[in-house]
């Protein structure tokens, strides 16, 4: 396995030295780095090729300036990177240094929540196969997966911010939009729900009532300015997760299981009014703190609770605490709403189109934080919808085919019922083939989403990429290729690693 | 079974309807005030969307010279005078007041105010008026380059993004005994006078001699005097101690980052950076320091780097930021017009259009060039590129002027463009007298809007028998001049302000002449030009020189490019559309927030 590794190591280490000097190459002919000043009448003309010859070494050939480039980068190897100068006599290694957090920033989100909808989505229709619903998430995605991502950028802005913005300046919801809407909800939850067409109408039925009275509730109350959840709705979406918690983990005839999820949604509930004045002064890491608390919490009440089988009540468990943890958290964020969006700088239209925070913004934890949310939601939103298509069909297909296999059947003729086939004995499986795809995509993120960083101007990787290949800029373009190339290089190996790892059937020989 | 199956779906589902649908149950009464009040002030911050990001204190390196860095340094440091949205000179008696004391030879004292002070509390002094003359004269200057643009011999001091045309013809300052003022004696006249010397933009001398170990002002002062005016062909030896001055000048100021060190960003104007987001913001508040007359009447200006027009127009429209100022093009100006409650400023820029003819090759012969010239359609090109942008848009008709400067109309009625209004195709054909020269046509293929006036030139062209050969290149630039082509079509900048931009382009030999135009009494009188210092004098020269290259069939103006600005209603203080570079910048004190 070692030896492996090292031989990997090895090549990826020529592959890499191959593709810089590529793409060295191909920048430097794609264009005259001082064709802007030569065709200016600026009088400093000469002074400016002279200063930006020399920076950019210019007076050298390409193919020999690339070992120029080289000799400061192999610096790396001994702990002084030198990378050279943007044209802005800035270290590339400072450029990079600030890009790579704003692209992770953008994409980490994005990527982990594409992948999890994804994956779910994939497994959902695979169960479904050929229903209604099937057919209707395989036209959405493929419907996302092909349209530009600046024109959904371009839409999401003028709906998700301009007219949202706008509409929160009353907060009334029109009568006309709420049947729309509820009409809308009702074939949604219809064409979910499936069954016979009687309990198809019965869910259109209520789902439109429901998602009716609960617009005009909200239209109300102006719940938009002030949102919050408040203990009941805690409470009863506890309660709700729970159950989908103990179902999904143990089925509902552990009654063990499911107590202990329910005893979860309570010590939540306790926690809630507890925390408030906790979390007033709390930060990111104490978040983190008290997540780790409640989650050694439920893992306490599972194993007590136990039974037969432990791990499954504990399972349930601590996916309610997460769950109850996640809705006080919001609901906190909730509460900082309306004195985030009253603030002098945000002038009540909270959901910006550009950039990954307010200038100058100052605020507590739960401001700042709120700040970055509303910043990456809609970048966020355009990129799930573009990159959840790929997800949905490969985990969908890979889903199909286990299900078809033998010991898919054999499970099943053993008497174990459906929820054990599907989650232990099909879903785990399915996931193998995903992993590749999961980690080439995890070490893509770094490469930046150019596109999408120009539009919601964000300056990231892919914005540093754009602005140097526009400007015939070497340096930084190299920086982002070296980069993208090490990560990919890495996380190819890491995939193969994993596979032959998750596969008895792949096995490397050493 | 078949029920199960679908437990899993319909517990998931329900439990997502009731998130969903957790609103609908009581709330209790939100928290309307919470711990995480905001901080900022109120009721002043104006945020500036800007195309580039800001990466230097030093606005007036060959490097640093960008429009960002410029705009930055408008609201920043103070001068003299500054230009306005008319293209004139205005002064600021509260920085310092000029007067020409002798005209012959022209001598300029120069004296600053009290008021003039660093946010430092250090006084603007001589130190800072002599580095100014030091930069932008070259005086020290004994280098000399070599085509690929390195000093080969002698050594270069301060490396300056404009001319030391002028300033290097003067001697050595005289500096006034209280080091309040200097007076500048040029040994030629130069026309420039008024704008070539400026202050603004120069970054505070006390930091850069302190850097260089200087211990006091006398001691800069006494530097600067006893070093020699440099000759490049008789180099002197390095002075360690003023290339140690000029490279922190140089450089010393680049930074995309807010300095640890409060001297790198010193203000002596009415604004102070005081915060900077690496490439994503830069804000500015008002400097405490200054007392002068462009008093800061808001409590913040964020700069925001937004680089995509219509991610501007957009958060515009979403009230991000205030003022936006996107490229122009038929998409942005269409999208504005659909942006209520905003102001839209809409004029020429001082960049135009215009096609050159090389006097070599197959325009050897004036005939040639003369035919060629007719067969162009100006106007063909204006509506099929300006015209959608603003419907009022003229064929520009000078060389020289733009329509925004005096003397534009009086030189258009005198200078012979009107020869060129139409296409005259039979006029053509008559001088061509049945000869069908070839004419290799260079642009810029990357630019539609050269595509544009390529297409239209060349149909128009073929009619009267010219054989058009595409030369559009990306590279264009690289070729400019290399005899690779007969004719060109690209575009130049005018500065707005000042003359000795003249002979750069069309003087003989000059650096952007491109095509070798060599014209002995224009020539003459651009010498003269650049050494006349009576503006309405200057205008006739300029007028002549115009008359000069029209009837030389040098080439023919096409059109000047179209600027935007757009502004949200609650802003104050940008009323008129600034053509030169500085954008809205160019009166930021008097920026305001509307209640």
């Amino acid at each position: 396995m070692l030896s492996y590794i090292v031989r990997r190591l090895v090549a990826s280490f020529f592959i890499l030295l191959g593709a810089s000097f590529i793409v060295y190459l191909l920048i430097a002919y794609s264009g005259d780095p001082l064709a802007e000043i030569r065709s200016s009448n600026s009088p400093s003309k000469d002074t400016q090729i002279a200063v930006r010859t020399e920076m950019l070494h210019l007076n050298v050939p390409p193919v020999l300036r690339y070992f120029i480039w080289l000799g400061g980068a192999s610096k790396c190897l001994i702990g002084q990177c030198d990378l050279g100068v943007t044209l802005q006599n800035q270290p590339v290694t400072a450029a990079l240094g600030q890009a790579i957090p704003a692209t992770l920033q953008l994409l980490t989100a994005a990527t982990l929540l594409a992948i999890v909808f994804g994956i779910a989505i994939g497994v959902v229709t695979a169960l479904r196969q050929y229903s209604t619903l099937d057919y209707a998430v395989t036209f959405m995605s493929f419907l996302f997966f092909s349209l530009p991502v600046f024109w959904v950028a371009v839409l999401l802005k003028e709906f998700g911010a301009i007219k949202f913005n706008n509409f929160l300046a009353t907060a009334t919801i029109s009568p006309g939009v709420i049947v729309a809407l509820a009409l809308v909800s009702g074939v949604v939850w219809a064409v979910i729900v499936a069954g016979t067409w009687r309990r198809r109408g019965i869910t259109f039925a209520v789902a439109a009532v429901v998602t009716a009275l609960v617009l005009v509730f909200l239209s109300a109350t102006k719940w938009f300015q002030t949102p919050s959840l408040g203990p009941v709705v805690i409470a009863v979406t506890g309660v709700a997760i729970a159950y989908g918690a103990t179902v999904l983990f143990a089925g509902l005839r552990n009654r063990r299981a499911l107590y202990s999820a329910l005893i979860s949604v309570g010590i939540g509930l306790v926690a809630y009014f507890a925390l408030q004045p906790v979390l007033d002064r709390t930060g990111f890491w104490g978040l983190i703190g008290l997540l780790v608390i409640a989650l050694a919490v439920a893992w306490a009440i599972g194993h007590f609770m136990g039974g037969y089988d432990r791990t499954q009540s504990i399972r349930a468990a601590m996916l309610t605490t997460f769950g109850m943890s996640l809705l006080i958290v919001i609901d906190r964020f909730m509460q900082s709403w309306q004195s985030y969006s009253d603030n002098p700088l945000v002038r009540g239209r909270p959901i910006p189109t550009i950039g990954s925070k307010i200038p100058g913004l100052d605020g507590d934890f739960w401001i700042t934080g709120l700040d970055t949310m509303t910043h990456l939601i809609l970048p966020t939103i355009s990129i799930i919808l573009i990159s959840l298509a790929s997800y949905t069909r490969y985990s969908r297909a890979s889903m199909l085919e286990v299900m078809g296999q033998d010991y898919v059947r054999t499970a099943r003729a053993k008497g174990l019922s459906e929820r054990v086939v599907v989650t232990r004995h099909a879903f785990r499986n399915a996931l193998i083939p995903l992993a590749t795809i999961v980690a080439f995509d995890i070490g893509g993120m770094i490469g930046g989403a150019v596109i999408t960083e120009n539009v919601f101007s964000f300056q990231g990787m892919g914005q540093l990429f754009l602005t140097g290949i526009k400007s015939i800029d070497p340096n930084p373009v190299m920086g982002v290729a070296i980069v993208t190339g090490i990560t990919a290089v890495v996380f190819n190996l890491l995939a193969d690693l994993a596979y032959s790892a998750l596969d008895p059937r792949v096995r490397v020989k050493a | 079974m078949k029920i199960r199956r679908y437990g899993v779906a319909v517990a998931v589902a329900a439990a997502g309807a009731l998130l969903f649908s957790a609103c609908s149950s009581s709330d209790d009464s939100p928290k309307s005030t919470t711990t995480g009040a905001a901080t900022a002030k109120t009721g002043g911050t104006i945020t500036v969307a800007e195309v580039n990001a800001f990466f230097s204190f030093n606005s007036l390196t060959a490097n640093g010279n960008t429009d960002i860095n410029s705009k930055v340094s408008l609201a920043t440091q103070s001068g003299f005078n500054y230009v306005d949205d008319k293209l004139t000179l205005q002064k600021d008696p509260s920085f310092g007041t000029y007067e020409v004391v002798k005209q012959d030879p022209l001598t300029v004292k120069y004296t600053l105010s009290d008021k003039a002070q660093w946010s430092d509390g250090t006084p603007v002094s001589a130190d800072d008026l002599l580095l100014a003359w030091a930069v932008e004269s070259g005086w020290y200057n004994d280098g000399t380059t070599n085509a690929d643009g390195k000093v080969t011999k002698g050594t270069n001091y301060f490396d300056y993004a404009g001319s030391t045309l002028g300033l290097n013809d003067t001697k050595f300052p005289t500096v006034s005994d209280d080091k309040k003022s200097i007076t500048i004696e040029y040994t030629k006249p130069f026309a420039d006078w008024e704008s070539a010397y400026s202050v603004q933009g120069i970054p505070p001398a006390h930091v850069i001699w302190k850097h260089a170990g200087l211990a006091n002002e006398d001691a800069f002062i006494k530097l600067l005097q006893d070093q020699p005016k440099g000759d490049p062909s008789k180099p002197a030896k390095t002075n360690a101690t003023l290339k140690k001055i000029s490279d922190y000048f140089n450089t010393g100021f680049d930074s995309k980052t807010l300095p640890s060190d409060p001297s790198l960003y010193l203000s002596d104007g009415p604004y102070i950076v005081s915060a900077i987001d690496q490439g994503k913001s830069l804000t500015l508040v008002p400097n405490t320091k200054y007392q002068g007359d462009h008093t800061a009447k808001l409590d913040s200006i964020v700069i925001r780097t937004i680089a995509d027009p219509q991610a501007q127009i957009q958060a515009l429209q979403n009230g991000e930021v205030d003022v936006i100022a996107p490229q122009a093009n038929a998409d942005t100006l269409a999208a504005l017009d659909q942006v209520p409650g905003v102001q839209v400023h809409k004029g020429n820029q001082l960049s135009y259009d215009h096609i050159d003819l090389n006097f070599s090759g197959v325009f050897k012969d004036k005939n040639v060039r003369e035919a060629f010239l007719k067969t162009i359609p100006r106007q063909a090109i204006l509506d099929a590129i300006i015209t959608p942008l603003d419907s009022s848009a003229k064929v520009l008709n000078s060389q020289l002027f733009v329509p925004a400067q005096e003397g534009y109309a009086d030189s258009v009625a005198n200078n012979g463009s009107s020869a060129y209004g139409e296409p005259d195709i039979d006029g053509a054909k008559k001088l061509l007298n049945g000869a069908t020269p070839t004419v290799r046509i260079l642009y810029n293929s990357d630019n539609p809007n050269r595509v544009d006036a390529f297409t239209l030139i060349s149909q128009s062209a073929s009619k009267a028998g010219f054989k058009i050969k595409n030369e559009g290149d990306v590279n264009w630039g690289s070729r400019l001049g290399d005899g690779s082509y007969d004719a060109s079509i690209f575009g130049w900048i005018s500065s707005g302000v000042g003359v000795s931009g003249v002979p750069q382009i069309f003087g003989t030999g000059q650096s952007s002449n491109f095509n070798g135009y060599s014209n002995k009494s224009a020539d003459a009188a651009m010498s003269k030009l650049i050494q006349t210092t009576d503006k309405s004098e200057q205008t006739k020269l300029q007028q002549e020189i115009d008359k000069d290259i029209f009837s030389d069939a040098y080439g023919l103006p096409l059109f000047q490019s179209i600027g935007v600005d757009a502004e949200s209603s609650r802003v104050g203080g940008i009323d008129t559309f600034n053509p030169n570079q500085n954008g809205v910048w160019w009166n930021v004190w008097e920026w305001t927030v509307k209640s």
